[in-house]
């Protein structure tokens, strides 16, 4: 369904993505690894265009688009049809937690306000926050609002979803409540790009792990394949630095 | 009406500059004293008196919605009256810098006051906790922890301040006071108003000069000044 | 000492004649600088181009020089200006005959811009980055994140400045008696001028002045207080 090929960006003079293809079905859970600086985040902001890439391409339900050339209703329409999950949340802090899910209901999809309010009352009772609808964000825990971030995400019915470190920026009481719900989400079928450190996650639910490293995908495989089987030796450096005790099963 | 004549902008700057010097000493003098003034009034409001507090900041309140000009008239009217009154002493002959001076002074202290308050409470409890449980008294604390780091803070509002002070000090010669601005007007008047748009043009040149190079000294200063202090980068 | 408490009282009336006019300068210098000053400030928040540049020089010149000497060079240059426009249109009018107030008009207007503008550009860019980020993410088109999320909350963090802007601005319009314009200095002066009573006459306006900056602080506080409910985090 999404197609990334041979994308390229660079800040300055520094080359941060060096030609990475991504592939992406319908119902996929992708979860992207890599140490910091491999360009996993530019990668997930390159896809809605958050960053504009200097070279690639990029295939979409059947349409294809440069990133170098996409044009401003272009970008706005795969906005549309994605959504993004920050990793310091970025909730609209003049909202509350309602209106911060009906904002790009109401104003981007032109939904009714009855409507858009019905569906956000969903979301948010999906995500555990039914008795949060009209807080503030800065009266909500970090992970409330990431939690609101993510009912933000799905209340568009997006064809995908990413993630982008969501929890990194979580004290580690509240990780399990985020990560519980993005799980919910995969079991669900929800196609999801998902930039995170958590391995426990990508574990349980990722239907592929891609291994990033200076720029360029190094190894991708199901979990399976990369946490039991690692064929490069870059992997496995970082796998072990990252997991105590490597002796991995699933 | 006649037409623009660019020679007299800097025709008449030789007259002017020479009283730049009254102006900046005039500045020197109010940020001196409103400094001092500051001090005592920023100690006041920070202290545990609630009297002293009430009174400092009834201060600051009330001169913070003072025109220059208003204050300006009323010392200079006032002050010989007040004196003649108390002390039977007679003023009205001294020099009408005294007034702005006088006058400025307590503007800027009431400023200033509020400038040395925010950068003290800026600083990090923590900081003079750190210093006592390592054996410090208060008093060295203050001055070798607290200060160092409040003065710093306080640096890009002191600049901005004496800056204002600078210009705020134009008025001045509406009590006769001659500095450069009094200067400038009085060449004016003595032309009957002639050429009056480019020497007035050619004050404001001259002072927005100065402010030019006041803010970059102000920018260098806090560079300097700033080495050894590492700047959060916040991705 | 003798204080003439009579004058005093009298003063206080006949002071507030010039109230209007020192009102009207500071309700229109406000009313044209406010969303002038915030065009400019966008302005000078793009990049490169020649208009910003000029915007630039023009703000430069007006934080760098005394607001008295903006109002004589304005109070020189205009009527100049207003002469040989006059004569080029073949408009028979004497320049002397416009109202002063316009100059004035024109002065404060000028000098707020500027001030405004810096104070807009500041607070546009306490906003953080991921608010815009976020509102382009849900698929709002940059206008309308800038116009539903991030100037909503650069407002509320240009409040307090645009409350400094404003008292200032009612400070220096106390100098608009430079110009000829009847504001509330004038009328105090031509009082104080009859019987020598300029103690008197001067206190009265201070504490007019001092009573008008003390309700816009009063009123901006609560405007400020109204807007800022989204910040308040609850404290558990």
């Amino acid at each position: 369904m999404i197609e990334v090929k041979n994308v390229h960006k660079s800040f300055g003079k520094n080359e941060i993505l060096k030609g990475v293809d991504l592939k992406v079905e319908k119902g996929d859970v992708v979860v992207i690894l890599g140490p910091s600086g491999s360009g996993k985040t530019t990668l997930l902001r390159c896809i809605n265009f958050l960053e504009k890439a200097d070279q690639g391409e990029l295939l979409f339900k059947g349409e294809s688009y440069h990133f170098q050339h996409a044009s401003k209703k272009d970008i706005l329409n795969i906005r549309k049809k994605t959504a993004f999950v920050f990793q310091n949340y970025n909730l609209f802090s003049n909202k509350t937690a309602l209106e911060n899910v009906t904002e790009g209901l109401i104003i981007a999809r032109k939904v009714s306000k009855d409507k858009a309010v019905e569906i956000a009352k969903e979301c948010l009772n999906k995500v555990g926050l039914a008795d949060k609808y009209d807080s503030y964000p800065s009266q909500l825990s970090g992970g409330q609002q990431q939690r609101v971030g993510i009912a933000r995400a799905i209340a568009v019915n997006p064809d995908v979803i990413l993630f982008d470190e969501p929890t990194s920026a979580l004290d580690p009481e509240l990780i399990g409540e985020v990560l519980s719900v993005m799980k919910l989400l995969a079991k669900e079928g929800t196609t999801m790009i998902v930039v995170t450190h958590e391995m426990s996650f990508a574990e349980d639910v990722a239907s592929k792990v891609v291994f990033m490293d200076g720029g360029v995908v190094v190894e991708e495989g199901t979990p399976k394949e990369i946490f039991c089987n690692p064929k490069m030796d870059r992997t496995k450096q970082f796998l072990r630095r990252i997991i105590r005790n490597y002796d991995y099963s699933i | 009406m006649r037409e623009f004549d660019y020679r007299y902008i800097y025709r008449y700057l030789p007259e002017i500059l020479p009283f730049l010097g009254v102006t900046f000493l005039t500045v020197i003098a109010s940020v001196v004293l409103g400094i001092a003034l500051g001090f005592i009034l920023a100690v006041g409001k920070l202290g545990k008196n609630k009297i002293g507090r009430f009174l400092a900041n009834g201060y600051t309140t009330i001169l913070r919605c003072t025109p220059s000009i208003v204050l300006l008239f009323v010392v200079y009217y006032g002050l010989p009256e007040l004196m003649m009154g108390l002390f039977r002493i007679d003023i009205n002959d001294i020099e009408k810098g005294i007034f702005v001076v006088l006058t400025f002074s307590l503007l800027f202290a009431a400023t200033m006051s509020e400038v040395m308050r925010s950068a003290y409470e800026s600083v990090d409890r923590g900081q003079l906790e750190a210093a006592v449980s390592v054996g410090m008294t208060p008093l060295q604390a203050f001055y070798r922890i607290i200060l160092p780091q409040a003065f710093y803070v306080a640096l890009p509002n002191f600049g901005n301040s004496v800056i204002a002070l600078l210009k705020d000090g134009a008025v001045g010669f509406t009590i006769g006071f001659i500095d450069v601005m009094g200067k400038t007007n009085l060449i004016v008047s003595l032309n009957y108003g002639a050429h009056s748009r480019e020497i007035y043009l050619g004050l404001a040149l001259v002072y927005w000069i100065i402010s030019m190079v006041l803010e970059y000294v102000m920018k260098s200063a806090e560079k300097s000044l700033g080495k050894g202090r590492r700047i959060l980068k916040t991705n | 000492m003798s204080f003439n408490f009579e004058f005093f009282y009298q003063t206080f009336f006949t002071a507030f004649r010039g109230l209007p006019v020192t009102l009207k300068l500071t309700a229109f210098s406000l009313l044209i600088s406010l969303p002038l000053g915030f065009l400019f400030a966008v302005i000078r928040l793009k990049e490169r181009s020649k208009v910003k540049n000029l915007v630039s020089v023009y703000i430069s010149f007006v934080r760098g020089t005394p607001i008295v000497v903006q109002i004589l060079v304005i109070y020189s240059l205009i009527p100049s200006i207003m002469a040989s426009i006059f004569k080029g249109l073949d408009i028979k009018m004497n320049v002397f005959d416009i109202n002063p107030m316009l100059y004035a008009y024109i002065v404060f207007s000028l000098n707020t811009v500027a001030l405004l503008s810096e104070v807009f550009r500041s607070a546009l860019a306490t906003v953080e980055k991921g608010q815009l980020e976020a509102a382009q993410a849900a698929g709002l088109t940059t206008f309308q994140g800038y116009r539903r999320i991030v100037i909503p909350q650069a407002m509320v963090a240009a409040l307090p400045n645009i409350c400094t802007v404003t008292t200032n601005l009612i400070k220096s319009t106390s100098l608009a008696f430079l110009m000829t314009v009847k504001d509330i200095t004038a009328v105090a002066k031509v009082e104080a001028a009859y019987g020598y009573n300029y103690i008197e006459a001067y206190i009265v306006i201070w504490i007019i002045y001092i009573i008008i900056c003390s309700l816009v602080e009063i009123l901006f506080k609560l405007v400020e207080k109204r807007m800022k409910v989204y910040k308040r985090a609850l404290v558990s």
